[in-house]
């Protein structure tokens, strides 16, 4: 492996122009690809954090503490309509320290605000989304019920935003990603040509295809992998910058900061994709000049 | 070692050989002489296997596998074919680099070879630092390092006056005496051919007008 790899790196030492151009087109793409990639994860995280959130809140009469039979005969009234997966009562203690950890950052919010002042509610996950409204309509028929809350349409418009977002990703990254390959392979394919003479000696002299090719295919994968770390380097820098303003955006939600491990996964499988477009493409263009 | 039976070759409309037919046995020096475009290099690359024949059967001793056969045969070339960007030493490498052998053997078979041709002055320069008959011999260094059983030279002298040709062609026939080393040799270097004394094929239109064990260029 040592000596295709300090061929291959001499090569793009004599050439530092069109291993420029090379590494700059690679690092586009990948930095397109992680930014895409990173919308489209905070989204599918944004979407399953709605999912798995009770989508109906009914709150009871705020001045009213319901009793525990009043609570299980909407609960047994919900499950009987077969169109609920999940019912939860929140008291008005827990109502409060809900309240506490969403406002921990503002102790006069804190200050203002006793558990007597809170409706206590009913929280319900429906098996299907479509259900939703059923729900809230039962709900706002049950005694002592002051006020019915769901959030209609925001699963379903997170979804369609989530797959648009995929689907415009996968295009835009994609074509990218056929444009790299073919310059990346018309980069090689120069130098390649230039060393025509060179490839016809060493088949002269016994070399395999595996010999020649591997310098050239190193090449690729040098550039491949310098432009996906400086893709990755790029796109978590301004992950980084941009996280307080983003975690502001989503209070709530808990999907900032990044994760270490996922930037790292991130950055694997840039590698991995650099590295193959940039070996697929050397492959590619010493091919048609070997012979043997 | 090479048995050509009717070998028949034609690029296009053009008979490069014709029913060209000859034996080469083992340690053999021979002269394939003929005038420009007699067919010489096409023998060559065709003993190479850079080429097949259209028709005819050529029988050579070796492995079957193009790249291992290549391996059992040194070549020179007329523009002797070196790397510029390499150093003396790294250009007499390269048949030994190709085959995978291991850098202490490599280091002693390239010395040995040039110390052969009498360049282990010039290990380190590189080909635009010697002169045409320095660079010949470091293709003749290049091409026995790997100890061939076969040296193919197409037109060795070509590139050279004629007393470095003259030492050119004394270094190959050192080369075969002391290696025991088949040698076939194109050129159409009359001087060279009958000073030397060996066996003579001569070419002419791609065929073989006479094949002398102890021939004169005619």
């Amino acid at each position: 492996m040592n000596k295709p790899f300090s061929l291959a790196w001499q090569r793009i030492r004599r050439s530092p122009y069109q291993a420029l151009a090379a590494v700059s087109i690679m690092t586009m793409t990948l930095f397109l690809g992680s930014i895409f990639f990173l919308v489209a994860a905070g989204s599918q995280a944004i979407l399953t954090y709605f999912e798995t959130r009770p989508q109906v809140n009914a709150f009871f009469k705020s001045d009213l503490v319901p009793t525990s039979q009043a609570v299980e005969l909407i609960k047994a009234n919900l499950q009987s309509t077969g169109l609920v997966a999940e019912v939860k009562y929140i008291s008005k203690e827990e109502a409060l320290k809900l309240y506490k950890d969403l406002n921990k950052s503002d102790p006069l919010l804190l200050e203002a605000v006793t558990a007597n002042m809170l409706p206590a509610s009913i929280e319900v996950s429906a098996k299907n989304p479509a259900d939703l409204k059923p729900i809230a309509d039962f709900l706002k028929t049950q005694a002592n019920i002051d006020d019915v809350r769901f959030a209609e349409d925001i699963v379903s418009q997170l979804a369609i935003w989530t797959s648009s977002v995929r689907l415009i990703g996968f295009s835009l990254v994609g074509s990218h990603l056929i444009i790299t390959f073919i310059i990346i392979l018309l980069i090689i394919g120069i130098k390649v040509a230039n060393r025509r003479d060179e490839i016809t000696l060493h088949e002269l002299l016994g070399a395999t295809r595996g010999y020649i090719s591997a310098p050239f295919i190193w090449e690729g994968v040098i550039y491949g992998a310098t432009g996906a770390f400086i893709a990755w380097g790029v796109s978590y820098l301004i992950l980084l910058y941009s996280t307080p303003f983003l975690a502001g955006f989503l209070v709530g939600i808990p999907i900032l900061p990044a994760p270490f491990w996922f930037m790292l996964s991130l950055l694997g499988g840039e590698l991995l994709l650099g590295a193959v477009i940039g070996a697929v493409g050397g492959f590619l263009a010493v091919r048609r000049f070997l012979k043997v | 070692m090479i048995s050509a039976q009717h070998l028949t070759k034609k690029f296009g409309n053009i008979l490069a050989l014709d029913a060209v037919s000859f034996d080469i046995a083992p340690g053999e020096f021979v002269f394939l002489t003929g005038p420009s475009g007699s067919g010489k290099t096409t023998i060559l690359r065709l003993i190479m296997r850079d080429l097949k024949p259209d028709a005819g059967k050529l029988v050579l001793a070796g492995p079957a596998k193009i790249h291992e056969y290549r391996r059992t045969i040194g070549t020179v070339f007329q523009d002797f074919k070196l790397l510029s960007d390499r150093s003396v030493f790294e250009n007499v490498a390269l048949p030994l680099e190709v085959m995978g052998v291991k850098p202490d053997d490599l280091q002693k078979s390239v010395k040995k070879a040039l110390e052969l041709v009498e360049l282990t002055a010039r290990t380190d320069l590189f080909p635009a630092q010697l002169s045409g008959g320095e660079l010949q011999r470091v293709a003749l260094a290049r091409a026995i390092v790997a100890r061939p059983k076969l040296i193919l030279a197409d037109e060795p002298t070509g590139n050279l006056d004629p007393k470095t040709a003259r030492s050119i062609v004394n270094l190959l026939s050192t080369i075969h005496s002391e290696l025991k080393t088949t040698v076939l040799m194109a050129t159409h270097n009359a001087d060279i051919v009958n000073h030397q004394g060996r066996r003579v094929i001569s070419l002419e239109a791609g065929k073989v007008t006479k094949d002398s064990p102890k021939g004169k260029y005619e």
